[in-house]
């Protein structure tokens, strides 16, 4: 039974045509099934019951005159249970097309996620709290250190995770270079291919030639090699720091990389070597690897034409975290990229970004606990994305067991974005997800840099602020005992101690 | 001058080691390799030089090869000449799955069989094979040549997108997105260049060519939310 009263009928009377002829137009009143619409003396409708609205939206549907508004006065998901307006949309929208949804963006909907989870502070009983103003804070990841002979020195534990060219304009992808180089942290180059200038650019070069150094003190770039192999070449492989191999994504596990034909321009269509306006579908699987052995042998020959110098990283989707892992961890890489349901995508079908994966919390513990079976916790760093949108995502994933976060969506909103979902329509008004050169004209790389610099800055100081309210000086200090459930089922998924119980939970070995 | 040393036993190395001594002996004059078929990935991201690896090889020889001219005697594993973008590759034997995936360039030449999934994302090599392939060769074809002397199995070209494909033998079926063209005369040509470069004994003339039906399969097939 629809909840009595929990829609707002409004009858714009500019457009109402009744309202400007009466008499001549009273479809509302015909089509309500439930009277919410009636006609006056005068021939004038009126909303006279609107208590009786469930919200189908009929008279919406039927108002000649696009008159109609009915907004909830309460979560569609309580008065209409299943069928929401968005669903009943869906469902037309199938019916008429035949073609699934397709997005940009991140899970939009309730997933279990941080923000059942509280910072635990120091007082009395443990070491007293740091002085956020006037002490230090150790912020500082080494990746690949004692285990190639260049590892990459992140002044804080923090990247930008993959975002292909193609998905991210060039100007974005600089942008992202230059923050990183001001920073001192990684950029990555995704799977589209090494943007020209990205590679000096994020080692805080202004030229090819590497004389003038304009930002300092220099970060990383990693090159990122995926399923679809786009414009992968030796030396590619060998233009940045680091090599990462993809194996999934948050957004889309079990799905290769997705960009629509609209954003395939000239000069997309020239580093990916497909036509231009043609879909480029990445496989989901390698061609080149099928076994956890291949896998390991991929890992040995970058590798070896990296001349065993710089790190190589794996990423990995939310499937199961701790075989994945495990799988990862023995195949030889320096670090792992674990990405939870949460994480973003450039174009990703709506079920899929919406309902699979593991959200990116219940991906932390177990990926910890497999790094410790083998003995290599904080020897094989761990790098979590998915959804983290500031210092307190990122301290909480610290204090789980993560040696590193990533920030890709809220980077593109640090950008400018206002997350509206249509990252793949290539159109972003703010230049950063669009191929166009006239919405691009609207990104300045530098300025862009400069936003990204600030929300990283301030990102910074948020997780040293965490850090030392809870006693400790160097985030490599940080623990579970920093942090507390405050449900049972985030104690039950995390591990986490309970608050108020102040143990884990009886499955969780105490 | 004496010619340098030219013979290299790889048996007892790993294959840091193996590279680091291929490196090193790389000169002016073909390197012969032996012993090398526990390595995988040896020879990769080489940009010069000659190598003959008598006997087999293993899995993914010549991996990002970007220059190197790379021979071998006997039968190779998985993935030779994976993501190559110039030079070549020749095979006398035989290759497992995989054969020549992810290239943008140069020419790999498999003398005998080939496994299943060769030449996949072909973005602009010239891949022959003299024997027989498997199944889901050239799937998801971008550019270039693919020339099969014998037969294919199933899903032969499945989403091609451009290029061609050449093929002597038989095919247990054509994949998504393919059309089967007349052989030109240009393509004649081009087939008996092939054969004269790369030493195949095979009559052009009675070549069949694959060619995408459209360069756009998946296009339409999706569309974006509230369009
Ligand atoms: C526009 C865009 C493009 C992306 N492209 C890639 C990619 O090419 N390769 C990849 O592994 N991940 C890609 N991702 C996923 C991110 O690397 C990352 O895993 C995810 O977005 C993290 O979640 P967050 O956005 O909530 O921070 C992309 C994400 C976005 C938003």
């Amino acid at each position: 039974m629809a909840v009595v009263g929990a829609f707002c009928v409004s009858v714009m009377k500019n457009a109402c045509i009744n309202a400007q002829y009466p008499g001549k137009c009273a479809t509302c009143v015909e089509v309500c099934p439930y009277q919410v619409y009636a006609l006056d003396g005068d021939g004038q409708v009126s909303v006279q019951n609107f208590n009786a609205c469930v919200g189908c939206r009929i008279c919406a549907e039927f108002c000649p005159g696009n008159a109609i508004r009915i907004n909830s006065a309460e979560p569609e998901y309580i008065t209409r249970a299943l069928w929401t307006f968005p669903t009943v949309e869906e469902i037309h929208h199938k019916a008429l097309t035949g073609q699934y949804l397709l997005r940009g963006f991140g899970t939009m909907g309730p997933l279990p996620h941080f923000d059942s989870i509280v910072v635990v502070p120091s007082q009395i009983s443990s070491p007293a709290p740091r002085d956020k103003y006037r002490e230090e804070c150790k912020t500082d990841v080494v990746i690949g250190e004692g285990r190639c002979d260049k590892p990459l020195h992140l002044k804080l534990p923090i990247v930008f995770p993959a975002m292909s060219f193609g998905a991210l304009s060039r100007e974005a992808k600089l942008a992202l270079a230059i923050c990183a180089a001001q920073m001192g942290i990684a950029t990555n180059t995704g799977e589209g291919g090494l943007v020209p200038g990205e590679n000096y650019m994020a080692n805080g070069y202004a030229d090819a030639e590497r004389t003038d150094k304009k930002w300092e003190p220099g970060g990383y770039l990693v090159m990122q090699w995926s399923t679809g192999r786009w414009g992968v070449s030796v030396d590619y492989v060998r233009a940045g720091d680091a090599v990462e191999v993809k194996i999934g994504q948050g957004a889309k596990p079990g799905m290769g990389g997705h960009l629509l034909g609209k954003k395939v321009t000239e000069e997309i269509a020239a580093v990916r070597g497909v036509p231009p306006g043609s879909d480029a579908l990445s496989p989901c699987r390698y061609y080149d690897a099928q076994t956890a052995d291949d896998m390991k042998r991929m890992v040995a020959f970058l590798r070896d034409v990296t001349d065993y110098q710089v790190p190589i990283l794996m990423k990995l989707g939310p499937s199961r975290p701790y075989a994945d892992v495990k799988a990862c961890a023995e195949a030889g890489v320096d670090a792992i990229s674990i990405d939870g349901a949460a994480g973003g995508t450039g174009a990703s079908p709506d079920i899929v970004t919406q309902g699979v994966g593991i959200p990116t919390i219940a991906c932390i513990p177990p990926a910890v606990r497999a790094l410790k079976d083998l003995g290599l916790h904080r020897k094989v760093k761990l790098i979590a994305l998915g959804g983290l949108r500031g210092g307190l995502d990122a301290f909480k994933a610290l204090a789980m067991g993560a040696d590193a976060v990533g920030f890709a969506s809220a980077a593109e909103i640090a950008l400018g974005c206002r997350a509206c979902m249509a990252c793949h329509k290539g159109e972003c008004v703010y230049g950063i997800t669009s191929q166009n050169p006239r919405l691009r004209a609207r990104l300045d790389p530098e300025e862009g840099a400069t936003r990204l610099r600030n929300f990283i800055h301030a990102t910074a100081e948020e997780i040293k602020i965490l850090t030392m309210l809870s006693g400790h000086t160097s985030i490599h200090d940080l623990s579970e005992e920093d942090l507390r459930a405050l449900d049972l089922n985030t104690a039950a998924i995390t591990g986490l101690k309970l608050i108020g119980y102040e143990k884990r939970l009886p499955w969780w070995d105490n | 001058m004496l010619a340098v040393a030219t013979a290299l036993d790889v048996k007892d190395m790993d294959l840091r080691a193996a590279s680091a001594a291929i490196k090193e002996s790389t000169g002016s004059e073909t390197l012969e390799i032996r012993n090398a078929a526990h390595l995988h990935g040896l020879c990769a991201g080489l940009k010069t030089g000659e190598y003959d690896i008598i006997g087999d090889a293993g899995d993914y020889l010549g991996v990002l090869n970007d220059g190197a001219t790379i021979r071998v005697t006997g039968n190779v594993g998985q993935y030779v000449g994976d993501n190559m973008t110039r030079g070549l590759i020749v095979v006398e034997g035989s290759a497992a799955y995989g054969a020549g995936v992810y290239p943008y360039g140069g020419a790999l030449v498999i003398r005998g069989n080939a496994g299943d999934f060769t030449a996949t994302m072909n973005k602009g090599a010239t891949i022959i094979v003299c024997g027989d392939v498997g199944d889901e060769i050239a799937t998801y074809h971008l550019a270039g040549d693919v020339v099969v002397v014998g037969n294919a199995g199933v899903n032969f070209g499945n989403y091609m997108i451009r290029g061609a494909l050449y093929i002597g033998g038989e095919f247990k079926s054509q994949g998504h997105n393919t059309r089967i063209e007349e052989i030109t005369i240009e393509d004649v040509q081009k087939l008996r260049r092939y054969f004269e470069q790369f030493d195949v004994q095979a009559d052009a003339t009675r070549f069949r060519k694959l060619i995408a039906e459209t360069a756009k399969p998946f296009y339409g097939k999706i569309v974006k939310r509230h369009e």
